[in-house]
């Protein structure tokens, strides 16, 4: 981590967040505007990401720009860098696997249309 | 083809290919070990690497490309992965195209025995049917048609006697542009009788833009749970912008997607290919259909414009 921004260097950034890591290295780009888009994109993946988590009693939030932290309702908690190291944690949290093709999750997303 | 190094993979004692290859003279770096996915993926990590290495020092010329041979049981994930998640390769090289060989008298035969086959295939961007010469039209003609069947987005092209213009080997893809025919879903039993898995390959489109970080939240959770039966992932995804991004995976290994500036032609609607191994194009329509109000739009079948 910088100790002057807060930052952590990471070597590889998640395919799905990629662009937003892509547009940074582009000479001349606003930096500033970096940070805001980046931001902006954590928090919106974060609340959706909730909306399947909801299904097994767990939650994500940005911390701090850096990471995320999940929780379940029990308060035992995991930070995981990126959505390829979300499923895997929040697996752990919720002791059952978590598919996307599984009715049961399918039907709570319906429900709550 | 000039300026093209090529990685040769041995396996076996016999370094038959090598001989062969003698051409590529100096560029050509014998990997050690047999299988490069799993066992040297350290040594094509340190080949590219070297490549890099000599093309600063000026030993070799810029090269254009690399063109890795794999052995015939390699899989082509995590290879991809290796230049993917490399800190330095992934800065510098990105893969344009896996190429795959099926063998027109035996084709059949592979596909039947051997999972890797069907993985390779769908893993393929461009196939070619070497043998041509030797085999029987009809046979071809099924192979031909068993390939597209488990990859309607690989162009399939043949080189009888082993001859094949490396032009139109690496021609840059048409894919995408409309030119490849989609169909609907199709299904493909492989294997012998005790051992059958379905390939089912599926190609959707969505009824509106899509939300690209939700889509991707769907995606990676389907890769996590089911990545070892995704064998490809591959197409245009319409996310509301003026271009499409592009989307290519195999299995849980996927290409960095590229945010397009534009479309590649008139047809702007979404249109992304699963092939899937014991997923019905069923399962993956009620799953997306689910995450409808997430992702922002829902999904429908791509109606086939050409019989398969």
């Amino acid at each position: 981590m910088c100790v002057l921004c807060g930052r952590d260097f990471v070597a590889q950034a998640h395919w799905a967040n990629r662009h937003i890591e892509d547009k940074a290295r582009v000479s001349g780009s606003d930096p500033l505007e970096y940070q805001r888009d980046r931001r902006r994109d954590r928090v919106h993946r974060a609340a959706l990401t909730n909306e399947v988590l909801r299904h097994y009693g767990l939650r994500v939030e940005d911390w701090s720009g850096s990471k995320y932290l999940l929780r379940d309702k029990k308060g035992r908690s995991e930070i995981v860098q990126d959505l390829g190291a979300l499923w895997p944690a929040a697996e752990k949290l919720a002791s059952c696997p978590l598919d996307p093709l599984d009715p049961a999750l399918l039907h709570t997303l319906t429900e709550g249309d | 083809m000039t300026n093209t190094a090529v990685l040769v993979n041995e396996f076996g004692k016999v370094g038959l290919d090598h001989h062969l290859l003698r051409r590529a003279d100096e560029r050509t770096v014998l990997l050690e070990h047999g299988c490069v996915c799993c066992t040297t993926r350290e040594d094509l990590v340190d080949a590219l690497l070297n490549f890099l290495d000599d093309e600063d020092k000026g030993r070799i010329p810029a090269l254009d490309r690399v063109v890795v041979e794999t052995t015939g049981l390699a899989d082509p994930a995590p290879i991809l992965f290796t230049v993917f998640s490399h800190p330095v390769l992934q800065h510098h090289y990105y893969v344009e195209r896996v190429i795959s060989t099926a063998d027109a008298l035996n084709g059949h035969l592979h596909l039947d025995r051997n999972p890797e086959a069907t993985r390779q295939v769908a893993a393929s961007d461009v196939v070619v049917l070497t043998k041509t010469d030797v085999a029987e039209d009809g046979e071809i003609g099924t192979l031909r048609d068993r390939l597209q069947r488990i990859n309607p987005s690989a162009r399939i092209i043949e080189a009888p006697l082993g001859e094949v213009d490396p032009a139109e080997l690496l021609r840059p893809a048409a894919d995408w542009n409309g030119s490849v025919p989609i169909p609907g879903t199709l299904m493909v039993e492989d294997g012998d009788d005790a051992h059958v898995s379905r390939t089912h390959s599926t190609s959707v489109t969505f009824d509106g833009p899509v939300d690209w970080a939700a889509f991707g939240t769907w995606l990676s959770m389907l890769l996590h749970a089911r990545g070892e039966d995704v064998l490809r992932v591959k197409g245009l995804l319409d996310v509301g912008e003026a271009g499409p991004v592009l989307l290519n995976g195999v299995q849980h290994v996927m290409h960095p997607p590229e945010h397009l500036e534009e479309w590649p032609d008139d047809d702007r609607q979404s249109r992304i290919i699963f092939i899937a191994r014991g997923i019905s194009s069923e399962e993956l329509l009620a799953s997306l259909e689910a995450f409808r109000p997430i992702i922002g739009a829902g999904p429908r079948l791509l109606e086939a414009n050409a019989p398969v």
